[in-house]
């Protein structure tokens, strides 16, 4: 039971992983806390279920719903976020909060017209489940794909932000705009741009968690959206190897709750530790920045 | 033509305001009656609101046509989304009381019907629950009914049958601790099981919307139990089957009511196989005008109906059979001519109301074959 | 007068619903007044309607003195979860909120003393719309004088900046810990007049979705005014009745109304008939310079 129980814990990890990376970008760059991610994540898993209906294949349906993802984020951010910031709305994160969720409302009751309340899944056959075996473990390639495409994204993302020039910019922006702009960044360019990743990061997450689970539903954001806090703040917030890390723990420590404790109280276990973790080491633990006041 | 409609109606619209404006004396012979439905079309709760929503409106479309025969009584049934709200639920019904309405059909959840049931006892309005399952509800009142079956009329059966074509001695419970419905599938197979000599060898549960069962059905599959019964809504259901499937769990399966659904069968496709489910109805159930029902209801929203579905049809057709039998005017008389109804036939089946204004009906016990719900032992 | 009663007849429990969810804007404002984002209004409300409705329920205690004790578990709850929350900054404290939220629920769905997901039902319907009105009287009337107490000009000096509050002797974390506690005792009284009102409750009343419905009936009105949050309670809660004529378009036009507040009136309803009169006053001053 161990290995098949460490299998299990190491791929949810692997889906947590996916949904924190972009939600924790926009968390690092910005401070806000973004309710529409989940929308988008959602949105973009129905775009490419709709389009392997119309017969496109995955790995295509993929690329154009993740593009989707990535051009609706920077929609999000130019109607709900970028007027606030105009104004330099300051009330801490209120106002950017509320406007990310009507945004978020606004998404879900379109994708709702257009598809319906119904969970679907993806037509037999167009999408990688065959079951695999290591050691007493069993899984399937869908979420062994899960598993490799979060970890190279983490990379991919990580290298984006050390060594390109955009990668500067975006940390500059997030540890100081007005800093930033002094320097000749050109602000709102890099936070559209981060917002495009970041969307695209989401979409991606989206897309494949529905098709690993054979569901796609209007709901399928909302609960991954409050466990996806819990791993930013494990992980450490902004910091992209961090929300990796802290899905895997996450995930592991889940399963394993189930495993050996009471699986009544694994959700309960995920948010203590979060809550934990704000209270003895507010930065988590590959973050930096402080979360408590001076 | 169409012009002479409009006159018509214009005439008709002119002539009823006249009638009601000059005392109402002449128009009372036969008023419309005025139902108010209330269903959770969206929300959270969405999937299931919108059939019953459908399959109402495909009801009050055969009201008008007389294929659901109410007498000869014109019936206008207002169909409101609570859209998952409690609240809304309570305002729609409160204000449908003073547009002088005579039975309100639903709400949704037994969670809302244990909020604003008592709302309609106290003016006096009669409620008929079609998908509460939850215990008391009919008891909030004298004029409170269902036509839901609620597990406890279901499950004993279930398990006799299980234990029969499976000799089944060991039994896991799998089910959602945060959702009443699915919380009904644990209480009432806990209960039960231990009743027909089964033992529960191991009881796991998980949260609405989670998507990874894995950690639990791995424990499940340590536990070696003969039959997994699972407690859950058909998202949730539909993963459980697929991925016990992934990590070897081979007991025999038995789901709850929330498993009665097409739905399930659609999105686990080859995992639902061999699932045994206690429901109200089903597609294939060879009861009065179902193959009429599945087939308008399927040509009409191009998707097949569910029990929800099933459920608020026939909740209209007991209604009207009311009507057609006693002629009620009123609130009053409508909770009369539901009492007074005696048997009737529905798309569930023979039905009528217990003395407690419970359904006094009997369940289906169907196994999910190739990809349908077919009687179980056929 | 006749038409005022019919009126009250077809709409009583959506006047009650305008007044509980007012009371539960009141307890948000509290923390947001001092300038942090706390999002345990619901889990609060939820603890003290639990707390109530159980005594309501095995000791037949009047609605005054159950509702006293639940505002007091939730305050006392309030107090342990604030000591070490009250220190995290921004967002940090709203997410550490959060987590507290969701914990209160998953305990909520599995003692056997709340019922579980089966809820309580038969809960003695003991509230009524002068009840509900007349404590939001004395609520609207206590942050009124609060604002001209040393408490208020503190809240509100912490809110400003919380150096410069230091600077005059004002202790952030203290004004940051008792408005937290203050401000889950009002939840709580808002969560006890629920339970009374509806006959039932479950864990399902007290999830993250109320707490947003609560933060945005403040953002709405304006987030850091009481008078704002009650309107802003009064607005959200009427808005679906009103648009339930455009049915499946009802949603996408609830979000775009919150969206377009936040965007064109930052600082809510409230502000901007607040904005407007510090705008004349500036214009004249202006003015007064010129001449």
């Amino acid at each position: 039971m161990f290995d098949q129980q460490l299998a299990n814990g190491i791929f949810l990890g692997a889906v947590y992983a996916l949904f924190a990376v972009g939600y924790t970008l926009i968390f690092g760059v910005l401070d806000i806390l973004n309710l529409a991610h989940s929308a988008i994540f959602m949105a973009s898993s129905f775009v490419a279920l709709a389009l392997v209906r119309h017969g496109m294949p995955f790995w295509a349906a993929f690329l154009v719903a993740t593009a989707f993802g990535g051009a609706l984020s920077v929609v999000l951010d130019r109607v709900a976020f970028a007027p606030l910031r105009a104004r330099g709305v300051g009330g801490g994160a209120l106002g950017p909060l509320i406007s990310s969720i009507a945004f978020g409302i606004i998404v879900v009751s379109v994708v709702r017209g257009i598809f319906g309340p119904d969970e679907v899944g993806y037509p037999t056959g167009a999408v990688l489940s065959a079951n695999l075996h290591l050691g007493h473990a069993t899984f399937t390639a869908i979420d062994l794909s899960v598993l490799v495409i979060s970890l190279v994204m983490m990379i991919l993302l990580s290298m984006l932000l050390k060594v390109t020039p955009l990668g500067r910019a975006i940390r500059a922006v997030a540890e100081n705009t007005k800093a930033a702009s002094l320097l000749g960044i050109d602000v709102e360019r890099t936070i559209g741009l981060t917002f495009l990743i970041a969307g695209a990061l989401g979409a991606a997450a989206g897309i494949l968690i529905g098709a690993q689970f054979n569901a796609v539903g209007i709901l399928m954001g909302q609960r991954i959206e409050l466990k996806g806090l819990a791993v930013i703040i494990l992980g450490g917030m902004g910091s992209i190897p961090g929300a990796v890390l802290g899905g895997f723990l996450l995930g592991l420590l889940e399963v394993f709750s189930v495993a050996y404790l009471s699986s009544s109280y694994r959700d309960a276990i995920a948010f203590a530790v979060m809550f934990l973790i704000l209270i003895v080491r507010p930065a988590g633990l590959l973050g930096k920045r402080a979360a408590r006041t001076a | 033509m169409r012009n002479m409609t409009r006159v018509l109606i214009a005439a008709a619209a002119l002539g009823g305001t006249l009638a009601a404006a000059t005392g109402a004396g002449l128009a009372a012979s036969h008023p419309d009656l005025k139902w108010t439905a209330i269903f959770d079309a969206t929300g959270p709760a969405g999937a299931y609101g919108t059939s019953q929503k459908n399959a109402t409106e495909l009801a009050q479309a055969d009201i008008d046509a007389g294929k659901i025969d109410a007498g000869g009584q014109k019936i206008s049934i207002d169909v409101q989304d609570s859209a998952t709200s409690p609240a809304q639920v309570i305002n729609i019904m409160q204000s449908a009381f003073g547009s002088g309405t005579s039975l309100i059909i639903g709400p949704t959840l037994s969670s809302e019907a244990f909020k604003s049931d008592p709302l309609a006892v106290k003016a006096n309005i009669s409620v008929l629950g079609v998908s509460n399952t939850a215990s008391g509800i009919p008891a909030m009142g004298p004029c409170v009914f269902r036509n839901s079956l609620s597990e406890a009329q279901i499950v004993p059966d279930v398990i006799e049958a299980a234990k029969k074509a499976w000799h089944v001695k060991t039994a896991a419970i799998i089910y959602g601790d945060d959702d009443q419905f699915t919380k009904a599938d644990y209480t009432i197979f806990n209960a039960e099981l231990p009743k027909a000599g089964v033992k529960v060898v191991d009881v796991e549960t998980f949260h609405k919307g989670d998507v990874d069962f894995k950690a639990q059905l791995t424990k499940i599959k340590e536990a070696k139990p003969d039959v997994v019964v699972y407690g859950a809504l058909y998202a949730e259901g539909a993963k459980l089957l697929a991925q016990a499937r992934q990590v070897g769990l081979n007991a025999h399966e038995i789901g709850g009511n929330g498993f009665n659904s097409p739905q399930i069968i659609a999105l686990a496709g080859k995992a639902a196989q061999g699932v045994i489910v206690g429901a109200a109805w089903y597609s294939g159930a060879e009861t009065n005008g179902n193959a009429a029902f599945v087939k308008n209801y399927t040509a009409k929203y191009a998707k097949s109906p569910d029990q929800f579905a099933a459920q608020a049809y026939a909740g209209a057709q007991i209604a009207a059979a009311a009507v057609k039998k006693s002629h009620p005017s009123d609130a009053a008389g409508m909770c009369s001519a539901l009492k007074e109804l005696g048997s009737v036939q529905t798309v569930i089946g023979p039905f009528k109301f217990a003395s407690t204004r419970d359904a006094d009906a009997h369940g289906f016990i169907v196994q999910i074959k190739n990809g349908t719900f077919a009687k179980f032992g056929d | 007068m006749e038409w005022l009663v019919h009126f009250y007849a077809l709409h009583s429990k959506l006047i009650d619903q305008i007044g509980i969810n007012a009371i539960f804007a009141l307890s948000l404002s509290l923390t947001l007044q001092a300038g942090h984002l706390a999002l345990a209004n619901a889990a609060f409300g939820g603890i003290a309607a639990y707390v109530a409705s159980l005594l309501s329920l095995s000791r037949g205690w009047p609605l005054s003195v159950t509702t006293l004790i639940g505002a007091a578990a939730a305050a006392a709850v309030g107090a342990v979860i604030g000591l070490p929350v009250t220190r995290l900054r921004g967002v940090f404290l709203a997410i550490a909120t959060i987590g507290f939220g969701e914990i209160a629920l998953i305990v909520e769905n599995n003692l056997s003393i709340t019922g579980g997901a089966e809820g309580l039902s038969q809960i003695p319907n003991e509230t009524t719309t002068w009840k509900i009105y007349l404590v939001l009287a004395i609520l609207a009337f206590f942050f009124w004088r609060l604002r001209r107490t040393r408490a208020g000009w503190a809240i509100a000096a912490v809110r400003e900046d919380e150096y410069a509050a230091a600077s005059f002797g004002i202790d952030p974390a203290r004004v940051k810990f008792w408005t937290f506690v203050g401000s889950a005792a009002i939840a709580g009284i808002a969560g006890s007049l629920y339970a009374h009102e509806n006959f039932f409750i479950s864990p399902g009343d007290w999830g993250f979705s109320r707490m947003i419905d609560i933060l945005v009936y403040c953002v709405i009105g304006g987030a850091a005014s009481p008078w704002g949050a009650m309107l802003g309670a009064a607005i959200i809660s009427l808005l679906p009745e009103v648009f339930r004529f455009l049915h499946d378009y009802r949603d996408i036009v609830n979000g775009i109304v919150l969206l377009a507040v936040v965007i064109f009136a930052p600082q809510g309803i409230a502000g901007l008939w607040s904005r407007d009169q510090r705008g004349r006053k500036a214009a004249a001053a202006a003015e007064g310079q010129s001449r």
